[in-house]
Parts: C-alpha cells; sequence; structure tokens
C-alpha cells in the first residue's frame, strides 16, 4: 500500500495517528462492552483472564479513548461537523447514491454528510459515553437518580455508535474501495477523490494547496 | 421446584434482632465499630457486612399514643428482580427457589446492580471489589431449611414456606389485623420472595418505596436499547452485505488507477 | 415460676409489669404471640414505652416504684365489682380465715401496720384468732368484720382510681382499661398470667410488688391453672437452679434455713424450722422439714459422720445477722473483709451504688476474680483514675470455661432442669467451674489437714465423689453427672419402706421416701426424683405434648417431681374434681385417680383437703403474715422519689427497710437525694436484648456490641426540649452518688406524668456497660482488646445502696437524677 506517484495527500500523519488512536480504542471498548451487555458475550472476558479484567480494560481503553476523541472533535469538527446548505440536503436526498442508482450524485467537500453524521455521532455521543462511562465507574459517587440515568445512556451511545462503527467499517474497506488507503498512508488516488470528495479536490487545486505524492509540496499541508 | 416465600409479619415482631444475628452468624460476616446516633437500629444501614437489619421507627398520633415500628430491612428477591436484568456478569440469578442469589466469584463489581434495585439493598464491599446482600439462605433453603433469621425468630414473625400457602396466609394475617394493615409485595416488581404484613400503610415506613418497581431507566436500558443495539449491529451487518451483494462496491477507480490493487 | 414458659399460651390475658420481656426475654414472647393469636389481650405497664409495649393491646405508663398503689387500685376494682372467683377463694384462701381483732392497718394506724417499733414489726398482732384447740376461726360467709376478706376490703378502700392516678401518673382511663381487661380472667375457666421481673423486685417495696399481684391472682383464681400463676422471669438462665441450690445466704439447698448460732442442736434446728398447723385436713407437706435436713447433712458428709456432727460443722449465722448482697458490701467497704472470690459475678459492675463497690473492692488483701473474660471488678484496680500502687488488694485472675464448654444443667425459670452438653474445648488455661472448685477444695483440704485450724473437720471430711477417683482416692476430672446424683439422692443402707425393698447404693425414686434417720442423703430434696436408676431425667428430649396445654411432661424434668404447674391442685371445683377450665385442664379425676400433671396436693375431690401444701394452714395466703413489712401490701414511695409527700398516708417510705443513709458511713456513696431540685428527674435501669447482665459476655461479643455499642439514656421528647437536648448528643446523667456519660435517646417514648399535681419526667438508663471494654482505657500487652468498643460505664454508680426489707435486693429501678449537657 506504499503510495505511488501522483496520489493525492488526503490526511497527515496526526490526522492517521488520531483516527487510529480513536478508531482501536472504540472497538476495544465495544467488543467489551458487548461482553459486559450481552451474557452470551461474557466469553470475551475469558482471554482477558474474566469478565472483571474485560470490565478493566474497558475502562482503562475508556480513559484513552477520551483523548483520541478530543482530538478527532478538534481535528475534524469543522470538515465533518457542519452540514453545507443546501448541497449537503440534496445529497441525503439521493443517500449519496449508495442505495440507488443515482446519475448525478451532487457534489460534496471532503466528508459527505453521511460521514458528517458518523462523525457527529461518535462526537456527540462519545461525549455522553465518556461521561457516562466515568460516573458508572464511580457510580456510590454521585446521587443514585443520577447515576441510574447514566445506564440507559450509555447503552443508547453504544445503540448509536456501535451500527456506525460498523457501517463506516464496510465503507471504509470493501464498500468503497480505495478509502482505506486514505488512513493508512495518507495519500488517496486522484479518482477516488473525484468521486469521493470533488468539492474538495476542486477547492485544493484552486488554492494549490493539492499535495501530489512526488512533486514538490505546493504549500504547506493543513493541519 | 416450588418457589419459596420468606414472610415478614410487623404485628408479630418485636425488634429483639435474632435474625439480625443469626445473618451475621450463618453468613460469618464481621462487626464494624458502630455509635449509637440516638436509636436502637445499628448499623445504621444495610452494608457489604450487614445483609439484613431491624429498622426502628417511632411514630407518634395526634392523641400522645406512641408507635414503635419495627422493620426487617433485606433483599426483596423481586420476581422482576432488577438486579439480575442488569448484571452483566450472571452474578445475580433467580435460583429455582425464585429467590435471587449471588455467585461471588462471577461478581465483577460494577455496582450496576445498586443503582437499580428498587430497594436500595446491594451493598459494595471495596475490600473484596464485590457487592453483597441477602441471598435467602440459598446454602440453607437448598439443604431443606429455613433461612437463619427465621429460625432464629421466637415470636412466629419470620416464616418460610411454599409461595402459594405464605401468600394466603398473609392475607389471611391481614384480615385479621384490620385496620392499615396491608400485604406488600406480591402486587409490584412480579411479587417478591420476602412478603410484608405491614400494620401501617408503606407509606408510613422510613426507607419503603410505596409503589416499587423496575426503574424506568432499567427498562430502557435492557428491555429497549439493549435489543435495539443488537438489532441495528444485526441490521447493519446484513445491510452491507446485501449493499455490497446488489450495489457492489463503489467504482472509485478512474484512467490513473493508482491504487488499483487495493479493494481494501 | 409458678407455671412455666410454654404455658404462657394459655393464658386469657397476659400482663406485662415489671417486666419488658420482648426485650430481655425474646423467646418468651413466642408463647405471649401464641396467646394474642387466640385472643388474649397483652397488657404493658411500664414507665416506658418498650418494645413489649410496642405489641401490646394496652399500654399503661406509672412511675417507676408506684406498683402498689396501681394493684392496690386493682384489688379494690375487684372487690368493688365483685369479680373474684368466689369458690376459688373461699376454698383455697385465707380469706374466711378471722383475724386478732387488735390488727390495725396503715389507713388507721397512721401508715403502718399494729406493731412497727422502730424499723421493725413486732407481728403479734398479725394473728388469727383461734378456737381451744388452736384451730383458726373462719367466717365461710366472709362477713365477718375481721376476716381476711373484709380486712383486705378495708385496706384498699382507699386505693381509688383517682388516687391511683394521681400517685402512679397512669391516666384515669388506661388505669381502668388496664383493670377491666385483666380482671376479666375471674371468671371461672379464664386465666391471666403475670409476667414480672427486676421492674418489681428492684424496689423497697420489692417482696410486696409481687404479694400483691398475688394477691390479685387468686382472687380471680389464677393460681394453679394453665395459663395463669405468678412468674418470675428470671434474669439469668440458671438463676432459678442457683436460687434453689442455696444463692442467697438466708437457704440451703432445697430452701431449708440456714443455721444460726442460738439453734445449737438438729433437733432445736429442726423444731424451730418445721412449721406446725392444727389445722385438721392440712397436709403441711413442711413437716417433713427434717427428712430433708438429714438428708442433705448426708450429701454433704456421708456416712462416717453422724447428722448431729454433720449439722455442727455447717456455718451457723449470728441471730438475725443479714449476709444479703448490700451488707456484704457494706462490710467489705468498711475494711471487715480480707478476701473475696468473685465467681461468674461483676461487683464493680452490677452492685448498686458501684461506687462504693468499687471503693470496697480497695480494701480486700485479696481476690480471685473467676470469669470468661476479664471485666471491671477484676481489673478495678486500674480503673482510669485510679493508681494501681496505692490499692493493697492482689488480685488472681482464674479463667474458666463459659456455658458451651463445660456440660451440666440449668433450671430455667419454669423450673425446668435441663442437661447441656459440652460443645467445645476450653481456650487456653480455661477450667470448668467444677473443676476449678475441685482443685481448690483438695489445696484447702490439704492445709487443714496439715494446719488444722477452727473446725477443720468441717472441711476435710466433707464428701467429694464428683468424678472417677484414683487409688489415692481424688478424681481428676469434675463429672456434673456424679453431682446430679448427689443431689438427686441415695439410699444409703438397706431400707424397706411401705413393703418395697429400696437396696442400698440405689437413687432415691422421690422425695416422698427420703428419711430423716440418716438412711437416706439428697443434696437438694426438690430435686429428688431428677435421676432415677432409669437415667438423668433432665436428659429426657421427649417432646411428644401428651397434655395438650403444652406440659411436656416428658422434656427434661421439673421440680417438683416433674410437676410441670404447681398448685395444680387448685385448678380443679374442691367438690367435684372437675377443672375449672374445660379446655385447658391440668388435672381431672377420673373416678379413681388424677390424670394430666403431677397433681399437686390434692386428695381425692369433696375430702377437703386444701392443696397449698406448702403452707402449713394449706390455703393460699391473702393476708401473709410472714413477711417483714406488712400481712397486705401497702403503697410507699421509693427511697428516693420526686414528691414530698405519701399520698396514702403520712408515712413516707417503706418504714422497715435498712437505712445505710442514716446508719451508714455517711459518705456520699450512701447518700440520697429524694425531692432534691438538684436530681428532678426520675431514673429507672433496664437491660436491652443485646447485652446480658453487666455485660461481661456480650460487650465482648462483637455482633452484640455492633448492634449496642454505646451506653444510652432514654430522654422524652419533651424534657429533651426543654432542657434542649438533641437526639444523639451526649449528656452526663447524675445522681447524687454518681455519675456517667451517655448518648441521649429522645424519644416519644416517654411521656411526663402528672403527679400529685406536679408534671414529673423519667428518664431510663440500660446497665450493661463498663469501662473495661470502652477505648478510653489502656491495654497493656496481654489484654484481650475488644473487636468492637463500647462506650459508657455501669448505671449502678448511679443507684442508691438501698434494698427491699424482705430479701435486700437495692432499689435500682427508682431512683432520682439529673440529665445535663456534656461539660456543664
Ligand atoms: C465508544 C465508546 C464506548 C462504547 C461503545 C462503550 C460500550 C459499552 C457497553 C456496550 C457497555 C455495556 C452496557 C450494558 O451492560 O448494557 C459499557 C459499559 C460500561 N462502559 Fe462503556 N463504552 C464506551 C466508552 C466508555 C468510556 C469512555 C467509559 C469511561 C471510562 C466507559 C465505561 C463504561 C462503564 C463503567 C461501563 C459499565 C459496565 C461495567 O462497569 O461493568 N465506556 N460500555
Ligand atoms: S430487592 Fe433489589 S437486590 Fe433484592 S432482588 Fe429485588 S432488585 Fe434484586
Ligand atoms: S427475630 Fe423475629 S421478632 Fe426478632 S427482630 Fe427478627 S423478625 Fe422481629
Amino acid at each position: 500500500m506504499i503510495p505511488k506517484k501522483g496520489m493525492i495527500k488526503s490526511t497527515d500523519a496526526f490526522e492517521r495517528l488520531v483516527h487510529w488512536w480513536l478508531a482501536i480504542t472504540c472497538i476495544i471498548l465495544i467488543l467489551t462492552g458487548l461482553g459486559m451487555m450481552f451474557h452470551s458475550f461474557n466469553f470475551l472476558g475469558t482471554p482477558l483472564g474474566g469478565l472483571k479484567n474485560l470490565k478493566l480494560v474497558h475502562n482503562f481503553t475508556g480513559l484513552l479513548f477520551a483523548p483520541a476523541l478530543f482530538f478527532a472533535i478538534l481535528i475534524w469538527w469543522r470538515e465533518a461537523g457542519v452540514f453545507k446548505m443546501p448541497e449537503d440536503l440534496e445529497w441525503i436526498k439521493v443517500a449519496g447514491g449508495y442505495l440507488w442508482h443515482v446519475d448525478d450524485v451532487p457534489e460534496t467537500g471532503k466528508y459527505n454528510p453521511g460521514q458528517k453524521a458518523f462523525f457527529l455521532a461518535v462526537a456527540i455521543f462519545g461525549i455522553l459515553m465518556v461521561a457516562s462511562g466515568l460516573i458508572m465507574w464511580f457510580p456510590l459517587s454521585l446521587p443514585s437518580g443520577l447515576v441510574q440515568w447514566m445506564y440507559p445512556l450509555h447503552a443508547l451511545g453504544m445503540l448509536v455508535i456501535f451500527p456506525f462503527v460498523l457501517v463506516h467499517i464496510y465503507l471504509g474497506t470493501i464498500g468503497v474501495p480505495g478509502s482505506a488507503r486514505a488512513i493508512f498512508t495518507g495519500y488517496v488516488t486522484r479518482s477516488w477523490a473525484e468521486k469521493q470528495c470533488p468539492g474538495w479536490l476542486k477547492e485544493m487545486e484552486e488554492e494549490g494547496r493539492l499535495e501530489i505524492y512526488g512533486e514538490e509540496k505546493e504549500e504547506a499541508a493543513h493541519g | 421446584m416450588a418457589e419459596k416465600i420468606k414472610l415478614y409479619d410487623t404485628s408479630k415482631c418485636t425488634g429483639c434482632r435474632a435474625c439480625q444475628l443469626a445473618c451475621k452468624q450463618w453468613n460469618a460476616l464481621p462487626a464494624g465499630q458502630t455509635y449509637n446516633a440516638g436509636t436502637y437500629q445499628n448499623p445504621p444501614d444495610l452494608q457489604s457486612n450487614t445483609w439484613m437489619l431491624i429498622r426502628f421507627q417511632e411514630m407518634s398520633n395526634g392523641n400522645g399514643d406512641v408507635k414503635w415500628l419495627f422493620r426487617k430491612d433485606a433483599c426483596m428477591h423481586c420476581t422482576d428482580a432488577a438486579c439480575i436484568k442488569v448484571c452483566p456478569s450472571g452474578a445475580l440469578f433467580r435460583t429455582k427457589y425464585g429467590s435471587v442469589a449471588l455467585d461471588r466469584d462471577k461478581c465483577i463489581g460494577c455496582k450496576e446492580c445498586i443503582s437499580a434495585c428498587p430497594f436500595d439493598v446491594p451493598r459494595y464491599d471495596p475490600v473484596t471489589d464485590k457487592i453483597a446482600k441477602c441471598d435467602l439462605c440459598f446454602s440453607r433453603i437448598d439443604r431443606g431449611m429455613e433461612p437463619a433469621c427465621v429460625k432464629a425468630c421466637p415470636t412466629g414473625a419470620l416464616s418460610f414456606g411454599d409461595k402459594d400457602e405464605m401468600i394466603a396466609r398473609a392475607h389471611a394475617r391481614v384480615k385479621e389485623l384490620g385496620g392499615d394493615a396491608n400485604v406488600y409485595g406480591d402486587q409490584f416488581v412480579g411479587g417478591t420472595h420476602m412478603l410484608y404484613v405491614l400494620t401501617e400503610k408503606p407509606d408510613v415506613y422510613d426507607e419503603l418505596p410505596e409503589r416499587p418497581r423496575v426503574p424506568l431507566t432499567v427498562i430502557a436500558w435492557k428491555d429497549w436499547f439493549k435489543p435495539l443495539t443488537l438489532l441495528a449491529a444485526g441490521g447493519v451487518l446484513a445491510g452491507s452485505f446485501i449493499h455490497y451483494l446488489t450495489h457492489g462496491p463503489k467504482d472509485t477507480s478512474g484512467d490513473d488507477q493508482a491504487g488499483g490493487e487495493g479493494g481494501e | 415460676m409458678t407455671n412455666h414458659w410454654n404455658d404462657i399460651e394459655n393464658s386469657d390475658c397476659v400482663l406485662a409489669m415489671g417486666s419488658n420481656p420482648a426485650s430481655n426475654h425474646p423467646i418468651s414472647f413466642k408463647y405471649v404471640t401464641k396467646a394474642m393469636e387466640k385472643g388474649a389481650p397483652l397488657i404493658s405497664v411500664d414507665p416506658r414505652f418498650t418494645q413489649t409495649s410496642a405489641r401490646a393491646n394496652i399500654y399503661a405508663p406509672l412511675r417507676s416504684g408506684t406498683d402498689i398503689a396501681f394493684l392496690g387500685g386493682m384489688i379494690k376494682y375487684i372487690l368493688d365489682n365483685n369479680l373474684i372467683h368466689e369458690k376459688y377463694v373461699k376454698a383455697y384462701t385465707n380469706a374466711s380465715f378471722l383475724v386478732n381483732p387488735d390488727f390495725k392497718m396503715p389507713g388507721e394506724n397512721n401508715g403502718v401496720f399494729s406493731g412497727l417499733v422502730e424499723n421493725k414489726y413486732d407481728k403479734s398482732t398479725w394473728s388469727y384468732q383461734t378456737d381451744a384447740d388452736g384451730v383458726i376461726l373462719k367466717d365461710p360467709t366472709l362477713s365477718d368484720p375481721n376476716c381476711v376478706y373484709r380486712l383486705l376490703k378495708k385496706h384498699y378502700k382507699r386505693y381509688t382510681p383517682e388516687v391511683v392516678s394521681n400517685i402512679t401518673g397512669t391516666p384515669k382511663d388506661k388505669l381502668l382499661a388496664v383493670y377491666e381487661a385483666y380482671t376479666k380472667t375471674g371468671k371461672p375457666g379464664k386465666a391471666g398470667t403475670i409476667m414480672y421481673a427486676m421492674g418489681w423486685t428492684q424496689h423497697t417495696v420489692g417482696v410486696q410488688n409481687i404479694r400483691a399481684m398475688s394477691i390479685i391472682q387468686l382472687l380471680l383464681g389464677n393460681m394453679g391453672v394453665a395459663g395463669g400463676g405468678v412468674n418470675a422471669l428470671r434474669g439469668e438462665s440458671n438463676v432459678q437452679g442457683s436460687t434453689d441450690m442455696a444463692l442467697l445466704f438466708h437457704i440451703l439447698p432445697g430452701y431449708l434455713k440456714t443455721p444460726v448460732a442460738s439453734l445449737q442442736t438438729l433437733e432445736e434446728y429442726n423444731k424451730k424450722n418445721t412449721p406446725a398447723t392444727n389445722e385438721p385436713k392440712s397436709l403441711n407437706w413442711w413437716k417433713n422439714y427434717s427428712k430433708y435436713m438429714a438428708s442433705l447433712l448426708r450429701a454433704h458428709y456421708g456416712m462416717n459422720v453422724t447428722l448431729e456432727e454433720a449439722y455442727n460443722y455447717l456455718p451457723k449465722r449470728d441471730d438475725g445477722q443479714d449476709c444479703s448482697w448490700l451488707t456484704l458490701f457494706d462490710s467489705m467497704y468498711k475494711g471487715k473483709f480480707s478476701g473475696l472470690f468473685a465467681w461468674g459475678m461483676n461487683p464493680a459492675c452490677s452492685g448498686a451504688s458501684s461506687h462504693k463497690v468499687r471503693q470496697a473492692l480497695t480494701q480486700l488483701d485479696w481476690m480471685v476474680n473467676v470469669n470468661v473474660y476479664d471485666n471491671e471488678t477484676g481489673s478495678f484496680w486500674r480503673e482510669p483514675g485510679l493508681d494501681p500502687s496505692k490499692i493493697k488488694t492482689e488480685v488472681f485472675m482464674l479463667p474458666c470455661s463459659s456455658f458451651m464448654e463445660k456440660e451440666g444443667s440449668i433450671t430455667n425459670s419454669g423450673r425446668w432442669m435441663q442437661w447441656r452438653y459440652k460443645a467445645v474445648d476450653s481456650p487456653g488455661v480455661a477450667m470448668p467451674d467444677g473443676d476449678i472448685m475441685t482443685e481448690l477444695f483438695y489445696r484447702l483440704k490439704e492445709r487443714y489437714e496439715k494446719d488444722g485450724g477452727p473446725l477443720a473437720d468441717a472441711v476435710t471430711r466433707l464428701t467429694w465423689d464428683y468424678g472417677v477417683k484414683d487409688g489415692a482416692g481424688r478424681i481428676h476430672h469434675f463429672d456434673p453427672d456424679y453431682v446430679a446424683r448427689e443431689v438427686n439422692g441415695y439410699f444409703l443402707e438397706d431400707k424397706v419402706i411401705g413393703g418395697v425393698l429400696y437396696k442400698k447404693g440405689t437413687l432415691v425414686p422421690s422425695f416422698g421416701l427420703l428419711q430423716d434417720d440418716g438412711s437416706t442423703s439428697s443434696g437438694n430434696w426438690l430435686y429428688c426424683n431428677s435421676y432415677t436408676e432409669k437415667g438423668n431425667m433432665a436428659k429426657r428430649r421427649g417432646n411428644e405434648d401428651k397434655s395438650h396445654i403444652g406440659l411436656y411432661s416428658d422434656w427434661a424434668w421439673c421440680w417438683p417431681l416433674n410437676r410441670r404447674i404447681i398448685y395444680n391442685g387448685a385448678s380443679v371445683d374442691p367438690d367435684t374434681g372437675v377443672p375449672w377450665d374445660k379446655k385447658n385442664p391440668v388435672i381431672r379425676w377420673d373416678g379413681a385417680r388424677w390424670k394430666g400433671d403431677v397433681p399437686d396436693g390434692v386428695a381425692a375431690p369433696g375430702a377437703g383437703r386444701p392443696p397449698f401444701i406448702m403452707k402449713p394452714d394449706g390455703v393460699a395466703n391473702i393476708f401473709g403474715p410472714g413477711l417483714a413489712d406488712g400481712p397486705f401490701p401497702e403503697h410507699y414511695e421509693p427511697l428516693e422519689c420526686p414528691i414530698e409527700e405519701n399520698l396514702l398516708s403520712p408515712q413516707f417510705i417503706n418504714p422497715t427497710i435498712v437505712r445505710w443513709d442514716e446508719v451508714g458511713t455517711g459518705t456520699s456513696v450512701d447518700a440520697r437525694a429524694t425531692c432534691d431540685p438538684r436530681f428532678p428527674f426520675v431514673c429507672s435501669t433496664y437491660r436491652v436484648s443485646e447485652h446480658w447482665q453487666t455485660g461481661v459476655l456480650t460487650r465482648w461479643a462483637p455482633w452484640l456490641a455492633e448492634m449496642q455499642p454505646e451506653l444510652f439514656v432514654e430522654i422524652g421528647s419533651e424534657l429533651a426540649r426543654l432542657k434542649g437536648f438533641k437526639n444523639g448528643e451526649h449528656v452526663m446523667v447524675k445522681s447524687v452518688r454518681g455519675e456517667v456519660e451517655a448518648v441521649a435517646i429522645v424519644t416519644d417514648r416517654y411521656k411526663p406524668m402528672k403527679v400529685a399535681g406536679m408534671t414529673v419526667h423519667q428518664v431510663g438508663i440500660p446497665w450493661h456497660y463498663g469501662w473495661v471494654t470502652t477505648n478510653m482505657r489502656k491495654y497493656v500487652h496481654g489484654d484481650k482488646v475488644p473487636e468492637v468498643f463500647t462506650s459508657g460505664d455501669s448505671a449502678n454508680l448511679l443507684t442508691p445502696f438501698i434494698g427491699d426489707p424482705n430479701t435486700g435486693i437495692p432499689e435500682s429501678k427508682a431512683f432520682m437524677v439529673n440529665v445535663e449537657r456534656k461539660g456543664v
């Protein structure tokens, strides 16, 4: 997966670090969460030496998840956290062309509304997960009336994040070939970029900020 | 195996606390240093080493008469036990007698049962990092004996037997007592396996919920969100699969095809 | 108890007065509850609303120490409303007896009975009119003004509900509610029971409290019947047994009298103590006195010593000498003792006016403390604040086994002698008391054999057959089974009685066979029949109730002769033998024999033998001339009380009590403060479920200490408001004799009372605590440190050094205190 000449730089090292940091902790949280949520997944604790350790892994991973989430929000909230109207609405109307054939998918920026939704879900519910999770970790320190609500909220977060993550993984891998490269190497093919984020490509090119592998950087990448 | 009920008749309880002691003795629960806070009630509340206690409460009415209420507080052994519902490890479980017992080895100390229990029963022990509560003397009842507290009770305020019989006995006693007497336990959380005959209305008693129920939070969590999670996750997986088959991957290739071997 | 624990279940009305069985006799509540389930009301009369009151149908408060007024009012109520069980009263009591016309009663004699000289009664007028043959004159119509019944009526005429309520502080409606409910049991076939404990005995009128109730029980026909009786709830599992076995100074085992110096020979002694009667039909059981005494002497000294010699060996009191608790400790305080065995007791906490007791201990040269744990008595010399180097007493601690570490019997309140087995070995060097005593005996014997001494033979010739002997005749392990056999008694030679041969060495089957010629032994005649050739009856565990009234006659053994309800001869109609209560018959005549419980004293129906055979005249005493303070109970104020006068008579307090504050040392430990504004509140001591006695055993038990960790004082909400006390704050309770720190429990269960037009507040305090188990003391190497500390010292630091004239029991249930915020 070594980038080839002519590929376009879409992510920088820090972005990729934060992404993987977030992704790995999130997946661990999901897996360990599942282990606690369903008795039939209790076995997930076995390799860790029991459910108790699973819980500890979950809780401490949660601690690692929180800063990743913080950086992720910092990095991406502008690009992925705000919907642009009306383009995004148009895109949503046709579901980005993912579900049925659409001749003309409205152009999107770096992140399409689907991705934005995913980002927002992770951001909002991630904060929620951190807050509720911390409280659930030390439930006796707060009034039980408050603590009680953390559990359904945490479960709600799971309900939202888990499916999104699955979709994200699907689309990031076999669903949209070539995407994974972006987050492994930082580079995508031009055609991928044309299809996936034509708006961004245009903008970058206009501003002359596009970095192309093997060429002198036109300008410092954003960061 | 027939479901069993422990019946506690407040009208026959003298507050002698033989039960409280018997509980500690059978379960080998250590004593802790206590202080008198102006009441006979001690320890002041349920603790990880105090699985049941008699609550003492005075009640004066307008004409100068006083009542002294005693109430044995411990796990009610709910049929719809919120604690079992929330317990992630399966440490809390329903026994064949209908009681709610605890497998201490499984308990991971997450304390979820503590906030779920409508009767505020489970207690956390930081030393063992586990919770503790009355298990209706599973080790005894499983060998055909009554719980230790019942064995110790001198007055007959406590009795133990088959569910239907105990419920019938409770109602018969309430009829006998008349007035505000009532049966507490068979009308909520699916019916409890500790049943009270109360001489006063439930709201009179300290720390006793008038209409206990599995908290909405637990229902939302366990009855709604939990199955929905499974459904959503399953749906997404299935959807992706179908999408892949019917729609195929998105074609992101172009002339440059630099990453052609991709498809990760 | 004339009846027994299970029998409470048969009652139609249960009166708990002078007791708090729910807290202090929790098991009894099993039977109380059963009686209640069958419809019997429970009445609780107590200054404090207790755990018993919480279950009672009727609760009536009363001021501590005014029980006689309360009960006197009930007697009046019974007589005024003619609620007596008439046939019973006429046949089975001395109601019809004609009393000496010179006899005067308090109502007409300045509050005292005739014959008071200084503080003692000359009882010559407390006698009956007799005919030429000495037979007592009677008026079966109960109309003669000098008959007991009329005198009773006259005496209690003064106890009107108004006066009683004014004395006791009991609201009149409550008073009448109690009277009405309880006296319903006067109906033939109905039974009322009284459960009393230290709340009645620990008063300067303690014995008369119980007499008053006995009179009520007789008037209502409640003695001898199932569910009736006069029932003392003993404060300790074996108090009954130890009393039977001569716990008290004035009795030998089996309630034989201790010899006094003026009775030089056995014959004189027997003559003096064997009652006589001229009543033709009376059995007068005590006429057998000499047989029991002879058998007791044989049990002590065997066949090698003549009965006369054996009698000489017995220690003798000076005539009239009082050796009761208070006197003993007063003597000790005055330096008249050199040594003390404090055996299984804790006088430094249990003794009234404990400061005096604690100071008395410093006067000893030596003291041996035999106990399971260290206590305030054994460690008195290192009480915080004392300088051990200034105390001369040499103290020895002998650790002994607890009840589960040894075998033996206990006799419960219901007179059941029950065998207990050893469960675990004793820890460390602890030994069963019997082994300690055996060792002590051998050492003493050796000393006396070597050095001689006054009456050395009294010790050296004692029999000591309490175990398997080695070649030298010495036993190495004390075996209580041998004691049980000796207590029952043996035939010491072949004996033919009534045509039956009883072989030497066999156990005597019944006390009816004990002899006065020295051919039998019995360590306690009342227990003869407890160990027969069939075995140790106390070990029996038959749990079938053939009687259907809960006699359980095959369970353990009950004195006398396994009779479960004594005086049961009075439970039937004297003419027909038909039980008053056909539902719960104790005995019944089947035409030839009595069936049911072992019959007490009755001959065939219609034979006219009065069944109270332990009384010389065969009937129960409503008029009781035997007591020191009067043949009828009369209300007197406690030594310390809140009001200035006795509302019933000019005689303020019991005129016959022994007063240390007047004749004693005159120090603060004997002081009293009656109607003293410095000590305005009535106080009573009591117990809680979780602790026992001075707490020597329970304070060391972490589970119990956890439930009741601190000395508390219960204070009525109103008083607390007046004084500004908050619930749970620490306060000082002070009497003129001492003070203790306690946690205030502010409660609605104490209400102010209206007494003699004044408002009187009462407070209450348990007496189980002591400084040894607190964390306010030093623990040195080797001291056991409690797992759960308790706080507070003995409430007896407050109680007065005064006692009942008959028994000497201290008045710990009514005295005056003040309660103050800490540091004031
Ligand atoms: C993507 C983020 C997260 C996901 C998907 C996740 C998922 C889950 C799930 C599914 C459960 C089980 C709930 C149940 O039993 O129904 C759970 C429990 C829990 N989670 Fe999380 N979680 C996340 C983040 C966190 C964080 C950041 C913390 C805090 C440090 C945390 C702490 C906890 C705690 C304390 C529990 C309670 C269960 C226990 O203690 O046994 N979680 N989580
Ligand atoms: S009372 Fe609480 S701990 Fe007991 S079964 Fe019910 S929910 Fe569980
Ligand atoms: S043992 Fe029985 S009477 Fe005593 S406190 Fe417990 S329930 Fe009440």
